[in-house]
């Protein structure tokens, strides 16, 4: 197939993710993302009325009446808790599944029970020693958190059916024998990857250690302040680098794009400043992560995605990304966007890794010139859990105009710079489109 | 990108939604956040409440290290635990950090003269308001709970009715255990000056709190140290004043006063009005209202 580059550049890009494309671990990875779509993308809807309308703090919940009563409150409550937690909330147990099956496919090994193998296992490393309740899990690394983990855990167990048995009789040719025989077939890997599972979650504390360097970076980002604007500027742009990072893969940052993370002294000299003048203009720490960071860099979610949503309905003649982009629009106002990461998808892919990162960093650096030049006042004030992007900066200063401006501004910037790569990816696309289901008769 | 160009994309309808749902979404946050930082007063939205502990006299700050360790081993949660000792020169010492995710950190307020007396207490209960300022200043929190231990207990009774303004933040549930409210005195009647001006000033104290008071037995009159009836006099303080007293007795091999904080009773207790309180119930402002039975 034929495609027309614009210049060098794109070209070599182009070529580059074609060439990591051809990679295994990479085609699973993407495989198994689009597998957890549809749940990351019904549980982003879930997450909506849990966080926005239902949360102690959210947007609707401070803006309209509340909810007076207590037991349709609960039940709402418990529903969207059950909804979530089984759809967005285990979204590595599907991961999980879908690579250690895919990968079992690939080397012509029981690819179905490979998968289940894979959900037992993880399960397993998950399992919380727990008193109280007799089954129970560790919830943070079932959902978003423990994606990496899942899908390397299932690459592994897949691998380790093809190391330790043999190629599975095709069920189809012979149905009459061999049910039985698949299953003894594949006990050899089942035993070990339980066995390793087992081993795994008994010698480590697997929350800890996901937690521990989570935890040294955000006592890192609260502890250090520094006086210096630049320095504060300096930070905030490295530590809103890691989260996008951070993100890419799966994981959370430091800073979260539902509500602003707890106790950033910074943002309460700010708060306290501006509550005592009245106004939030020359506010004593200009450059704060939510003056800049949550204000402007979190449209759509981590990576200003609601510019790369624009930029698909605008630009894009692909069918997958437009429904894509029309079914995660929803939930993306309001800043959750587990929808177009994992359907795009934005995660793990080399293409989007540049603008995830460019557009947000290209919207602070605006804002804080902005701010430095005095056409607009910080982000100071309170803002609920869940506020559309593009409103944080107008309601964090009290509804100034010039916040507003720049905040569409900053829609503008990260839908620019999301445009070529839409089309870098379209082309990409072209040449090898790993949607398709290959190696499926 | 041209205009004309745009009108003809078949997303153009999508596009215009996202314009609309934004401006419709736009106003009333204009709205709320106009009438929100009016009222704001200061308050910063942290989810953050904490468990403010003070040890009893003679003990120090790190009186509570092990019940902490339980509670976390116990239940399998991650509470950090920082540690404070005001000294007698105001300053204040600190070991130990608050977790920066951690929405429930144990804290503990200890003091250099840890002396009994009603004279200390009076001391002490200043210098933790000068320890609790000092948290408030960093933390941003604006509900607690509260816990002491003997007369952390009237340290704290002290402090809501003499220091503690209701205004900016709130103190959801308070615990104590083997609080003499009446010192060594068994009878009630027999009230000591103490006593008789921590009544006196009853009206201080927030109405909405809701307080646990455990009282220990051997033999039916004392933990070893304080007796049932100066526990119980406590009553006289907040009986009819707050929202809800309890007055919980609890006897067995551990009901002995200082070794009351190790028993498995008062962990679940601990746990369940000072630890959990907020897991179970949506919403910070509502207060638990399941009251325990005494155990007579």
């Amino acid at each position: 197939m034929k495609v027309q580059f614009k210049n060098k550049l794109e070209e070599k890009l182009v070529r580059g993710t074609l060439k990591i494309q051809k990679l295994l671990i990479y085609r699973i990875i993407q495989r198994t993302l689009l597998l957890i779509f549809p749940f990351a993308l019904f549980g982003s809807f879930i997450k909506i009325i849990q966080t926005v309308i239902l949360g102690k703090e959210g947007f609707l919940t401070d803006i309209f009446p509340t909810l007076n009563n207590d037991f349709i409150y609960r039940q709402i409550d418990n529903i969207t808790n059950g909804l979530y937690d089984l759809s967005l909330g285990w979204v590595s147990v599907i991961a999980i599944f879908g690579a250690a099956k895919y990968t079992a496919k690939y080397y012509h090994r029981d690819d179905q029970l490979a998968g289940i193998t894979g959900i037992s296992s993880l399960l397993i490393v998950d399992y919380a020693y727990s008193k109280i309740q007799p089954v129970s899990f560790h919830t943070q690394i079932l959902g978003m958190k423990g994606l990496l983990f899942a899908i390397i855990l299932g690459m592994f167990i897949g691998w380790l059916f093809k190391k330790t048995s043999r190629p599975a009789p095709n069920l189809e040719d012979k149905a009459t024998t061999s049910v039985i025989e698949r299953a003894f077939i594949s006990l050899k890997p089942i035993v070990f990857s339980l066995l390793i599972a087992i081993i795994f979650s008994t010698l480590i504390n697997i929350t800890y250690y996901s937690e521990a360097p989570g935890n040294f970076i955000n006592s890192l980002a609260t502890e250090y302040t520094s006086q210096n604007s630049w320095a504060q500027l300096l930070k905030t742009l490295v530590f809103a680098i890691y989260t996008l990072v951070m993100s890419f893969f799966g994981w959370s940052g430091t800073y979260s794009a539902l509500g602003v993370e707890k106790m950033d002294i910074l943002s309460t000299v700010n708060l306290n400043y501006a509550l005592q003048k009245h106004t939030a203009w020359n506010a004593p720490n200009p450059f704060t992560s939510s003056t800049l960071y949550h204000a402007f860099a979190t449209f759509g979610g981590t990576g200003a995605v609601l510019g790369l949503i624009i930029a698909i309905l605008i630009v894009s003649h692909d069918k997958d990304f437009q429904t894509v982009a029309r079914w995660a629009m929803i939930p993306s106002i309001f800043n959750i966007s587990s929808g177009i990461m994992t359907g795009i998808p934005i995660l793990f892919n080399v293409i989007f890794l540049i603008p995830f990162i460019l557009a947000p960093i290209a919207n602070m650096l605006m804002a804080a010139l902005a701010i430095a030049l005095h056409l607009m006042p910080p982000s100071v004030y309170p803002v609920p859990i869940g506020t559309p992007g593009p409103l944080i900066a107008f309601i964090a200063t009290n509804g100034s105009w010039q916040a507003l401006f720049f905040s569409v501004l900053a829609i503008i910037i990260s839908t620019y710079i999301y445009i070529p790569f839409v089309k870098m990816a379209a082309k990409v696309k072209l040449l090898d489109n790993l949607g398709l289901e290959e190696g499926d008769h | 990108m041209k205009f004309s160009n745009l009108r003809k994309n078949k997303n153009f309808k999508y596009l215009v939604a996202l314009i609309i749902i934004f401006i419709l979404l736009g106003i009333p946050s204009y709205i709320w956040t106009r009438r929100n930082v009016t009222t704001l007063a200061g308050r910063y939205n942290s989810p953050m409440s904490p468990v403010i502990m003070i040890p009893g006299s003679s003990a120090s700050a790190n009186r509570f290290d092990d019940l902490v360790k339980t509670v976390n081993r116990q239940y399998g949660e991650h509470h950090s635990l920082l540690k404070m000792t005001v000294h007698t020169n105001d300053k204040i010492t600190y070991t130990g950090s608050i977790r920066p995710n951690d929405d429930r950190p144990f804290i503990v307020v200890g003091f250099e003269n840890n002396n009994d007396g009603y004279a200390n207490i009076k001391k002490q209960a200043a210098w933790f308001n000068l320890a609790f300022n000092k948290l408030k200043a960093r933390y941003r929190f604006n509900s607690f709970n509260a816990f002491g231990h003997s007369n952390g207990g009237l340290i704290w009774t002290y402090f809501l009715e003499n220091y503690f303004d209701d205004s900016t933040i709130s103190i959801n549930q308070m615990l104590t255990v083997g609080t003499p409210y009446n010192f060594e005195e068994k009878n009630t009647s027999n009230r000591t000056q103490m006593l008789h001006e921590l009544v006196k000033n009853r009206d201080k104290i927030p109405e909405d709190l809701t307080y646990y008071s455990i009282a220990g037995t051997q033999l039916y009159t004392d933990d070893g140290i304080v007796p049932l009836g100066s526990v119980d006099a406590g009553k006289y303080i907040y009986e009819g004043h707050i929202k809800h007293y309890t007055l919980i007795t609890l006897t067995g091999s551990k009901a002995q006063h200082s070794d009351m904080i190790d028993s498995n009773q008062f962990i679940t207790i601990f746990h369940q009005y000072i630890v959990g309180n907020g897991v179970n119930n949506p919403g910070r402002s509502k207060t638990n209202k399941k009251v325990p039975k005494p155990r007579q």
